[in-house]
């Protein structure tokens, strides 16, 4: 009787393996990818729309001419995108001139013009091996902002001003605590020994300003509830914390080389139309109007013949 | 497993974080107590007096039956959100969601504590004399409150154990911690989930001992509650 | 010749329910039905499928040998009631320095929790023939194994449903905690409305009213296969 069932059992076992082991090569043999003609551009962006919609306008380019494109969204912080692009798992992502030179490089302030800025991280990057690309027009800054009820109550018209007031929060994005052109950087130039730092994790910035969990909070000068008629009061920034903040694309030095003259020309070509105007009515169309980043994407390059 | 090396450090500078923060954890600890309470004493305030009522007129197991049902079923996300756009930000609408989850586990067991009652024994006291309220008081109330206090020793440990999903919207406690990985590393996340957890037990520990204090002496028995105590077994 | 400023074309305004952030807009719900809600309610499915038919294989082993080996019961159901008392959130985050973000880090907790559901419903549905009928069965001449899958398990299914029924419930509720570890399940939807300037309505509210649709359908789905396999069974036995 065991005999039997050991013989049986033996049997189905061969059979089992054998069949996994076919269907496994198989798998295998498929997923071997085609021989591509350049190299992959493996884009990557950060965490919040105005990423996405950079990330969106440098792929469908890129693929309309076409470049071999892999597209990774929404990897994390200037932190972690610097992590991913370190370790090659990406090559190439839309960064912030002024955050390159003070946050990745550490350094206190941004150069003295935005030109300067520009040179100067594209100065540290090519030490590490990394190309940076022709900015864009627009710049998108760190602001504090507080509540216009707030300002008015307080008569808060630039960052030191909240020295006046008591104790106080102020809410940013979790990096933003030890970041030199956000909450370190105001403290430590402003001379703001009043404020508590608040990480906002699930609910946005604007949000905890408007139930009173923050007094100010750590936002971005192209966001939508910032434009006309805002409900908020940016506080200005003469010591110049924030510094200068043009997009312009890192890509792997030797990535960018081998990928020739027609991508660069390509990137280059999408960053020139990138205006203050233009990167707002995206920035409002994905944010407010709820539309997907990509189709915005698509309609801004077909609008201006890059598509 | 991912470099064991690498994980038994994590493990060891979480610890190290819990040792190094304890007044701040402590006081996150004590806001999430703070929230659970509020909403346990939210949700019993409703539940109680309905199962009790429900299960004594042997009436509405359906409800009963159907609130636990329905905890189970909503999570605890879509409530916090849910409330979130109804009550603002705050300690309010977290309360609120919380007290919903509340609900389920004391309602039915409530329900049920009464309903159970055997009916010779209130016939007796009715036969003796007792008024409705007095029959409940003295005689139906004492015999249902070991499922009574079940019922809601698993709805406090449930709220305390969910509270930290609330942090995403402003609800405080060791969850702002928890959700917040980008401020506090993986080290720091580790040790409040850690304090989550021992919390959790120390509240079920706690009101597990506070039971057996409160049951009268003839009905205690020392029976481990088992995995029937929390999981309704019928349904409709 | 310098270059004109950029074309900036109409991109659509977003319908005024939308921008007012009105209770609740179906024209959103169409329109990003592809994009957003779907695939989240896709990932749901799989997340909530896999941990149960784990959970339910293992509760089954654990409970066929608690059925057989006298003793075993017992600190297994305890073990199981502490299981369910464990902060979901905590468990996810403990498991990351192990697993990483991977569904495995997920799947873990879920199949832990549906095990808690499914074990002591499928015990108690196997113990539900009582001696007198085994007696009958066994001077019938049955073996142990044919009294298992001819006697003790039809008779267990009503009580096995049950238990699957609460599972699956109860999984695809605390599913939408995935979303903490990844861009995952129904819960990433209301993350995603969360981070709005002003959280959008719209948006948990579907991705809510989905979560619990997907619980009811899949508890009519189990009533009807369990009518289907024990016609003969009344609700409730």
């Amino acid at each position: 009787m065991i005999r039997k069932h050991t013989r049986r059992a033996a049997k189905a076992a061969f059979a089992v393996s054998l069949a996994v082991a076919i269907v496994l090569g198989l798998y295998a043999g498929a997923a071997r990818p085609a021989r591509s003609a350049g190299p992959t551009i493996v884009i990557g962006t950060k965490n919040f729309p105005e990423q996405f919609i950079l990330g969106q306008l440098y792929k469908q380019a890129l693929e309309a001419k076409g470049f071999d494109v892999s597209y990774k969204e929404n990897i994390g912080s200037t932190e972690l995108i610097q992590t991913s692009l370190g370790s090659g798992k990406i090559n190439f992502y839309p960064e912030y001139t002024g955050v390159i030179v003070q946050v990745v490089f550490h350094r206190t302030f941004s150069g003295k013009t935005a030109a300067a800025t520009t040179a100067l991280a594209r100065k540290l990057e090519a030490a590490k091996g990394f190309a940076v690309l022709k900015p864009t027009p627009f710049f998108d800054t760190d602001v504090l902002a507080v509540t216009n009820a707030t300002a008015k109550r307080f008569g808060l018209e630039s960052i030191g001003d909240l020295r006046k007031v008591g104790a106080f929060k102020l809410g940013g994005f979790p990096e933003c605590k030890t970041r030199n052109t956000c909450f370190l950087g105001y403290t430590k130039q402003y001379g703001l020994q009043n404020a508590t730092f608040v990480p906002l994790a699930g609910i946005s910035a604007y949000a905890a300003l408007d139930a009173g969990k923050v007094l100010a909070a750590d936002v971005f000068s192209t966001d939508p509830p910032l434009g006309k008629s805002s409900k908020y009061t940016v506080l200005a920034d003469p010591k110049h914390v924030t510094g200068f903040q043009n997009v312009v694309p890192i890509v792997k030095a030797s990535v960018a080389k081998a990928a020739g003259p027609a991508f660069t020309k390509t990137v280059n070509a999408v960053s020139a139309k990138l205006t203050q105007n233009a990167i707002v009515a995206m920035n409002r169309a994905v944010i407010v109007d709820k539309q997907d980043p990509e189709a915005v994407a698509k309609a801004f390059l077909k609008a201006n013949s890059l598509l | 497993m991912i470099g064991d090396a690498a994980t038994a450090q994590t493990f060891l500078d979480a610890v190290a974080f819990v040792v190094e923060h304890p007044g701040f954890l402590a006081g996150k600890a004590l806001d999430q107590l703070a929230l659970s309470g509020a909403a346990l004493g939210l949700g019993a305030a409703v539940a109680l007096p309905l199962g009790v009522a429900l299960g004594h007129l042997h009436r509405g197991s359906g409800v009963a039956i159907g609130a636990s049902i329905v905890g189970r079923a909503l999570p605890s996300l879509v409530l916090i959100g849910a409330f979130l756009t109804v009550l603002g930000i705050g300690f309010v609408n977290n309360m609120v969601a919380l007290a919903v989850l509340a609900t389920g586990p004391m309602l039915t067991n409530a329900y049920d504590g009464m309903d159970g009652v055997d009916r010779d024994v209130v016939d007796a006291a009715r036969g003796m004399g007792m008024s409705r309220a007095q029959t409940i008081a003295r005689v139906e109330l004492p015999l249902a409150t070991p499922l009574l206090l079940t019922g809601i020793r698993v709805a406090a440990v449930t709220v305390v154990a969910t509270a930290p999903i609330a942090a995403i919207a402003g609800g405080g406690g060791l969850g702002d911690v928890i959700v917040n990985q980008a401020s506090y590393r993986l080290e720091g996340v580790l040790g409040a989930s850690f304090c989550v957890m021992a919390l959790s037990a120390g509240v079920w520990l706690a009101l597990a001992a506070l039971q057996r204090a409160m049951t009268p002496r003839a009905l205690r028995t020392d029976r481990v509650p088992g995995a029937a105590d929390l999981t309704r077994k019928e349904l409709p | 010749m310098t270059a004109a400023g950029p074309v900036i074309p109409e991109f659509g305004k977003g319908s005024a329910c939308v921008t007012g952030d009105h209770v609740f807009c179906w024209d959103w719900v169409r329109d990003h039905w592809d994009d957003t809600l779907q695939p989240s309610l896709v990932d749901h499915v799989e997340l909530t499928l896999i941990a149960v038919a784990v959970g339910f294989a293992i509760a089954f082993a654990l409970a066929l040998l608690a059925h057989r080996v006298p003793g075993v019961g017992q600190p297994v159901g305890v073990a199981a009631a502490l299981i369910y008392t464990i902060p979901s959130l905590a468990i996810f985050q403990i498991l990351v320095p192990f697993f990483g973000l991977s569904t495995t880090t997920v799947e873990i907790p879920l199949v832990g929790y549906s095990l808690v559901m499914l074990y002591p419903n499928i015990l108690a549905g196997l113990q539900a023939a009582t001696p007198e009928v085994l007696e009958a069965a066994r001077a019938m001449g049955l073996e142990r194994r044919q009294v298992l899958l001819r006697v003790e398990l039809p008779l267990a299914v009503p009580a096995i449903v049950g238990g699957l029924r609460l599972a699956v419930v109860s999984t695809v509720s605390i599913a939408t905690i995935a979303a903490f570890l990844g861009e995952q399940g129904l819960g990433y939807p209301i993350f995603q409305a969360l981070k709005q300037p002003t959280p959008f309505k719209t948006e948990i509210y579907a991705a809510g009213a989905l979560v619990v649709a997907l619980a009811l359908a899949c508890d009519l789905v189990l009533v009807a296969a369990r009518r289907l396999l024990v016609p003969w069974a009344r609700a409730g036995s």
